[in-house]
């Protein structure tokens, strides 16, 4: 029981844990390219604000299925 | 909303040109169209050619031209500071400030570049008594015999004192001495003491060797050190007053002149409006042709004021939009009040085009909702409530602040009827404090009803934004477009009851039909939706789940409340308890504006606007007597 504790804790931080990793990675990358694009053109904020904001799903998916995975979802 | 436009043409007599101009730039609503491809009538098309400016016109834009080069340059020589208003007629004083401003440039340049010499000495001497104050501790001792001479170094590389060392030991056979000491930018400062005799032989040396010398002025030849210290203090001294001087002739300048510059500069720009309107416009050999957009409402208005002003001499006719008109027609968005602040999040993207819905209306419902929602704390509320109100007062005068603050007071009223119905103010205090259970549901511990919850907003939010694709698509008369909407929403359905069968909401029996509906509705989704609409769909389910943020961070802002008031019970001291508490939910509400407000933005812009809307729309820019007036554009 204790083990299966353990495993399902591991399990849901690896669910989010690694999603965010992946969204943190995505978010890196396209937050540097915006900054530059914005330095040349401050209309297209709109734009970045989208295009930074985009990699977000995935870290949320992976809080949705670490969610189920602790609190059961049936 | 997007506000409906007309196509107009204007016909008149060539002489009353002008006087036309003058009524359409007076009233500003009307932009003109600078093509007359597509608007004019086939045939009519060969006749019409662009309106040229007569020789004085000409002339005239031309003086004017070169007198706004010359005021914008003095404008850039001058201080900003506040001055009066003029009220001399800019029209009667044009020839005079033709000549004004040729003299006031020609002085202002001599200001400046004499106080660019000035400061340029200053720095100099800057540079000279930094030097000598580092060294006249080491010259104290330096001087003491009168037959000695010192030269002064920089030493920009430390390691080189070894091979200084060596160099004046040959030159001198070792009757030297050699002082350091750090200056700034991590060099360091060098004296040299050696008999008078060697000096010009060590100096040449030195030289040869690229060892760079202190050199100093010719003017400090004679001069002691003590001497050249207090001569650098009082040329300092005497430089400062001078630029002070300069700048109080440049503030007399502008405290009587920037009024009467500033007036005319605006006027000059109407003008000259005007006249580059006069290029967009169109010519037969007796009429004038001027073809635009204006509000449909505006048009009745401005053909009564065109008959009172030039009688049956000026035609204004509405001509018939035609589809390929829409992707040219200017967009004006016009919003109610309570609306109206949420255009600046719109703004923020590019314009709907014209046949596509401004999503402003939505914005302004559904942002302070979702914000609202994640925020959620009462206490939280009052406070953003209270900024909002101090700031809206306080910028009252500048739109895009003003605009936020309104968003923000909405938004903060949102908070505080989610916070009551969550029963959170600073996180749980009513319930650690009073005892007072929350009213509906209780955030930090309730994961999945709030999960399922935010996922309902999200299936509303998101069909809500497919039946606004189908309302722009019957607008566009793209009926294959409307259809794969409405079967989205159709399949969308489908799979929630699928998904409610499986969790044992819906009875399992119901899944089967359901599935069959889904098996037949696919190919017709595929004839409307092309290859891709598959993963269109999965893309919309994809945005439903992404609604799930609102419950996500709103979790993260209920539990750091949660911690703060844990973290201020485990001091066991009040007043140390209430200043953690406080600081804590300070950095709550801080994050608490920022992510609210991020986020909502995000449902918005990327889950709900890419159902229905389509960018690409041109800003109305009307003809307007007032653009580009005033300072604000210099």
């Amino acid at each position: 029981m204790g083990m299966e504790k353990v495993l399902i804790a591991l399990c849901a931080a690896l669910a989010i844990g690694l999603t965010a990793i992946a969204t943190a990675w995505a978010q890196s990358r396209i937050g540097a390219a915006g900054a530059g694009a914005l330095a040349e053109k401050p209309e297209l904020s709109g734009t970045i604000v989208i295009l930074v904001a985009i990699p977000e799903t995935m870290v949320i998916l992976g809080f949705v299925i670490a969610s189920m995975i602790l609190f059961g979802g049936k | 909303m997007i506000v409906r436009m007309s196509k107009i043409e204007i016909v008149g007599p060539k002489d009353l040109l002008q006087d036309v101009l003058n009524v359409l730039s007076s009233l500003g609503i009307f932009q003109i169209e600078p093509s007359s491809a597509g608007i004019s009538e086939k045939g009519q098309e060969e006749d019409l050619r662009s309106f040229s400016l007569d020789e004085k016109t000409l002339f005239e834009r031309l003086f004017l031209e070169d007198l706004r080069e010359k005021i914008e340059k003095l404008f850039s020589f001058l201080p900003r500071i506040p001055v009066r208003k003029s009220y001399l007629d800019p029209q009667s004083i044009l020839g005079t400030l033709a000549y004004t401003v040729e003299k006031h440039l020609s002085a202002c340049k001599s200001l400046e570049e004499r106080k660019r010499i000035l400061r340029r000495e200053l720095a100099e001497l800057k540079r000279y008594s930094g030097f000598l104050f580092t060294l006249e501790a080491l010259f104290k001792d330096a001087k003491a015999a009168p037959d000695l001479d010192v030269i002064g170094l920089t030493i920009k590389d430390p390691g080189a004192i070894e091979h200084i060392e060596v160099l004046l030991s040959r030159l001198t056979g070792g009757k030297f001495k050699l002082f350091t000491i750090p200056v700034e930018n991590g060099a360091l400062g060098g004296l040299i003491t050696i008999e008078k005799t060697l000096s010009e032989k060590v100096s040449r040396a030195l030289s040869s060797e690229q060892i760079p010398e202190m050199p100093f002025p010719e003017s400090f030849d004679l001069l002691s050190l003590t001497g050249k210290i207090s001569f650098i203090q009082q040329r300092s001294s005497a430089i400062n007053a001078e630029i002070e001087g300069i700048e109080r002739e440049r503030q007399k300048i502008c405290t009587r002149w920037w009024p009467i510059y500033t007036t005319v500069y605006a006027w000059i720009n109407g003008r000259l409006a005007l006249l580059n309107a006069t290029a967009s416009v169109f010519q037969t050999r007796m009429c004038f042709f001027i073809h635009g957009w204006m509000s449909t409402e505006d048009v009745a208005g401005l053909k009564r004021r065109m008959a009172s002003s030039f009688g049956p001499l000026v035609v204004i006719e509405e001509k018939e939009m035609l589809q390929k008109d829409l992707d040219r027609v200017p967009v004006m968005l016009k919003n109610p009040s309570y609306f109206r602040p949420f255009e600046l999040f719109v703004r923020l993207l590019p314009l709907p085009s014209y046949t596509s819905l401004d999503p402003t209306p939505f914005i302004a419902i559904f942002f302070p909702v979702f914000f609202g929602m994640i925020l959620g704390d009462a206490g939280y509320g009052l406070i953003l409530l209270v900024m909002s109100l101090i700031l809206r007062k306080r910028f009252a005068a500048k739109k895009t602040l003003r605009d936020g603050a309104q968003i923000l007071l909405i938004s903060s009223v949102y908070t505080i009827f989610f916070g009551i119905l969550y029963g959170e103010f600073f996180g749980d205090l009513p319930q650690r404090l009073l005892g007072i259970e929350p009213l509906c549901v209780e955030r930090r511990t309730a994961i999945i009803p709030m999960l399922y919850f935010t996922l309902t907003v999200g299936v509303l939010h998101v069909l809500f934004g497919l039946f606004l694709g189908i309302v722009t698509a019957f607008k566009k008369r793209t009926k294959k477009k409307a259809l794969f909407k409405f079967l989205s929403i159709l399949l969308i359905f489908c799979m929630i009851i699928i998904l409610a069968s499986f969790f044992d909401v819906f009875p399992a029996v119901i899944s089967q039909p359901v599935i069959i509906a889904i098996l037949l509705l696919s190919p017709l989704l595929l004839f409307a939706g092309g290859l891709l609409a598959p993963l269109e769909l999965l893309k919309s389910v994809g945005n439903i789940i992404s609604y799930v943020r609102i419950m996500a961070i709103g979790l993260t802002s209920v539990l750091l409340a949660f911690m703060a008031n844990h973290i201020a019970g485990l001091t066991g001291n009040i007043v140390i308890g209430i200043v953690v508490a406080g600081m804590l939910h300070l950095l709550n509400i801080i994050l608490g504006v920022f992510s609210p407000t991020i986020h909502a933005l995000r449902l918005h812009y990327v889950e709900f606007f890419s159902k229905f809307l389509e960018h690409g729309g041109k800003e109305f820019h009307p003809l307007r007597k007032g653009d580009d007036e005033g300072t604000g554009s210099i």
